[in-house]
């Protein structure tokens, strides 16, 4: 008898995502057997952009996301200043460095204990956390220790916008970056206060959040094991360790299939982007980002789509992004790739970051430039790329000859791409019918309970996905039981 | 201390220089939700999710303290899709026990409008996917009070920006009823906090034309700045001063960001030597752009920078200090 079961909206994740999977018996248990990732968000940020003075490209695409704007910021000054053919001063450099570092921290924190946890430790009592499934929790009472930081967390990640914030101006929409490097001049009280939070944070990190990632490792061992998907794993490589960025702390590379020695050069120039099954029109299909195209349709006349994000793919590849696929590119981590190893990997990730930081604060020069000036040239291109926390991210930018209206004047955007971390994780099929990383890693995935399937939160959750999401869930053949709210109204 | 009821509303509405938003707020907060103070609604639209997570950064003297304490002892937030622990039915269910009675709705992030608002879409329910734009003109109907908490939902915002691609609304231009805004892009935690506090205590802030706060959105940021009466910088490898030539908004712009501050007051956007964006405002961000251009920086009258600030009537008017 057929059961079609729809869990919606899957909550603790940011921005909207629906997730549909196919539960049926496989050797008499229950499995995922099949898929499906729905982006159900547009905002057409690359329409808006198109006419615009790139320099405002900064301001405006660190809205984007109010968990990685330090990352559009970053990926918008790095694009402008390609184009412009400038390097920013090595103060900027560093000073960036340390804000998006110090963003990291917020989001890794913010991510394991307030928004991944709760799938595995008791909520605190009352809303917003309670009620919530209650399905394989707490499979030890030594996972209190993880409960008894909920509070803690609360704070360290307060306090890591606040670091970010001394030399950022604010978080989030850090109003320092710009194209030709930063605006704050750094002061020995910056510093020193940057480095009293830094010390703070790095105490949580090594004592609290790592350990309490070990433990969650050793309690639910089986999911070392669930969760893998394609194995293909890109990083662009972030945290310029010199001016021209040709040493990084996460180096740039790929691999495919958890190759551990091999890893690849990566060339930008193998980016596609599918839209045989995104709300987008066919005829922009399989495009470079460098000469991309964002036309919507309106879901009604395109059946065969079933998301708002369009499948990018490398060489036609599905690529993880991420901090496990920066560790494992990096040669930090290569334990193996699944639910558990994304957790750890992007626990051990904070703690190289943190220790990294601590060094690159000393050497923040005060007095030193932190700007150069440049002028934007008619039809020109350049590629911002960096990582948010969540995995790597890409402006593409080309000017053009037409001015942006007075008073600025000079070339305006002719052309404004970007691709997001989840936009490869959380991506739908592409032209050959390959699914995405997100959908082929909760292929598999053993379920409880169709009800409360908390397996596939798990998997979700180990991805970070910036984007609200919602888990709609059919179990093969027979009659609808709506586990979504199904009352009067 | 302990702090009654009449004491609470009596800071409440007291003037706007009494607005520290610290002391007093706690005691009587908590004691309106332990004894059943109104639900929250809190939805989120075409939102980046900026405004939560700004909020997330309250950390204050008194209760609320921080966002724990906000949501432990304070306030009954029913729904909230990043922070909630229940998912699918189990949340759906407590939105709608949450609307069954008298409830304040908060609105993070615009609402599209494009093909019957299908580029948003929050929940399914009875088998059909609820757009934002079906949710936010349900609930608010129903609502006591509609919070609008930034930018985008008090007034469309970046997501509505030119060519405004999915045909964004504020809450108030799609449904036709009174919001309270605390526009600002994100806005400042204190802001959020301070009128959530005032509608639990049965106040209703005093708004302006755009609907903000006047107690919050009284002065314009160029008023209060600490720059406001030294050299005009003509690089941003200056520091330390005026930047209304660079392109800063602070003369067209209402908020208290020079005094408050922001991230426990480490810093904000001005004292970075970056210019003020304009975030709070209902034309932000298209009106005063490019934004890096003096477009919008100075309103029309304002005496040039060496003119004492008493004498000035652009921004130190009836409005102002």
């Amino acid at each position: 008898m057929a059961t079609v079961t729809i869990v919606d909206p899957v909550t603790r994740i940011e921005g909207h995502l629906k997730v549909e999977v196919i539960i049926d018996t496989v050797g008499g248990s229950l499995k995922v057997t099949d898929a499906k990732t729905t982006g159900t968000q547009f905002r057409g940020f690359e329409k808006i952009l198109v006419g615009r003075d790139p320099k405002d490209a900064v301001y405006l695409t660190e809205r984007i996301c109010g968990v990685c704007p330090v990352s559009h910021g970053m990926a918008g000054s790095l694009a402008l200043e390609k184009a412009s053919g400038l390097t920013a001063p090595a103060n900027a450099r560093i000073l960036r460095n340390l804000v998006l570092g110090a963003n990291f921290l917020q989001s890794h924190i913010l991510h394991f204990y307030l928004l991944a946890a709760l799938d595995y430790v008791d909520a605190p009592a009352g809303a917003p956390w309670s009620p919530s499934w209650n399905i394989d929790l707490m499979r030890s009472s030594s996972l209190q220790q993880i409960s008894n930081n909920f509070a803690n967390a609360i704070t360290m990640r307060r306090k890591a916008h606040e670091m970010g914030a001394i030399f950022g101006g604010r978080l989030p929409a850090p109003p320092a970056f710009l194209a030709g490097g930063f605006t704050t001049k750094p002061t020995s009280a910056m510093i020193s206060s940057f480095t009293s939070y830094l010390y703070e944070l790095k105490q949580f990190i090594d004592n609290d959040y790592v350990p309490d990632v070990q433990l969650l490792k050793s309690i639910y061992p089986d999911y070392a094991q669930i969760g893998k998907g394609p194995g293909n794993l890109m990083a662009y490589g972030v945290f310029d360790l010199v001016d021209s960025g040709s040493s990084k702390l996460f180096k740039r590379g790929l691999v495919y299939n958890t190759a551990p020695t091999s890893v690849q050069t990566l060339s930008t120039a193998n980016i596609k982007e599918m839209v045989t099954y995104s709300w987008y029109a066919n005829s922009t299909n399989n495009l470079n980002p460098a000469g991309g195209s964002t036309v919507t349709v309106d879901p009604a006349t395109k059946a065969a789509a079933y998301s708002w994000l369009k499948a990018p793919r490398y060489s036609g590849k599905p690529m993880e992004m991420g901090p496990l696929a920066r560790m494992w590119v990096n040669g930090d981590y290569r334990a193996g790739v699944s639910v558990m190893d994304r957790h750890m990997a992007r626990a051990l990730e904070a703690q190289k970051v943190v220790n990294a930081m601590l060094d690159w604060i000393n050497q923040v020069a005060v007095g030193g430039a932190v700007y150069s000036s440049f002028t934007i040239p008619n039809s020109k291109a350049g590629e911002g790329l960096t990582e948010a926390p969540r995995g790597g991210l890409g402006h593409w930018l080309s000017t053009s000859s037409s001015s942006v209206k007075a008073p600025a004047g000079g070339p305006a955007i002719a052309n404004y791409q970007i691709i997001t971390p989840t936009c490869w994780n959380a991506s739908p099929k592409d032209t050959n019918g390959v699914k995405g990383p997100m959908e082929q890693a909760l292929i598999g995935t053993p379920i409880t309970n169709a009800a409360q399937p908390i397996e596939v939160l798990r998997v979700i959750h180990s991805f970070d996905p910036c984007l609200s999401c919602a888990v709609h869930v059919m179990r093969l053949g027979g009659k609808p039981v709506v586990i979504a709210r199904a009352g009067a109204r | 201390m302990k702090v009654s009821r009449r004491d609470f509303l009596k800071y409440c509405t007291a003037s706007a220089a009494a607005l520290g938003l610290t002391s007093a707020l706690g005691p009587l907060s908590k004691a309106l939700a332990a004894g059943g103070g109104p639900p929250i609604i809190w939805l989120s639209a075409a939102s980046c999710t900026g405004c939560t997570f700004s909020l997330a950064n309250r950390i204050s003297g008194s209760a609320p303290v921080d966002l724990g304490d906000l949501l432990i002892n304070t306030i009954n937030l029913a729904y909230h899709p990043n922070l909630m622990g229940a998912s699918g039915s189990l949340a759906v269910d407590a939105l709608r026990t949450a609307d069954n009675g008298s409830f304040i709705l908060a609105v993070e992030g615009g609402i599209p409008t494009i093909y019957n608002g299908k580029t948003c879409i929050l929940w399914s329910e009875n088998g059909v996917d609820v757009t934002a734009m079906a949710a936010v003109n349900e609930l608010a109907a129903k609502a006591a009070k509609i919070i609008c908490i930034g930018t985008c939902s008090s007034y469309g915002g970046i997501s509505a920006a030119a060519p405004n691609p999915t045909a964004v609304k504020g809450v108030k231009a799609l449904t036709g009823k009174t919001t309270i805004n605390i526009p600002g892009c994100p806005p400042h935690p204190d802001w959020i906090v301070w009128t959530i506090a005032q509608l639990l205590a049965g106040v209703t802030p005093t708004l302006d034309s755009s609907g903000r706060p006047t107690a919050l959105y009284g002065s314009t940021v160029h008023s209060k700045c600490p720059r406001q009466n030294t050299a005009w910088a003509t690089s941003p490898t200056q520091t330390g001063q005026c930047l209304i030539n660079l392109g800063c908004k602070g003369r067209n712009t209402r908020a208290d960001c020079p005094t408050r501050k922001w991230n426990n007051g480490v810093n904000w956007c001005v004292g970075a030597d970056a210019l003020c964006q304009g975030c709070t405002n209902s034309t932000f961000p298209d009106k005063f752009a490019p934004l890096f251009s003096t477009m919008g920086a100075l309103p029309s009258g304002h005496d040039s920078v060496s003119t004492p600030k008493t004498t000035c009537t652009a921004c130190h008017g009836q409005n102002v200090d």
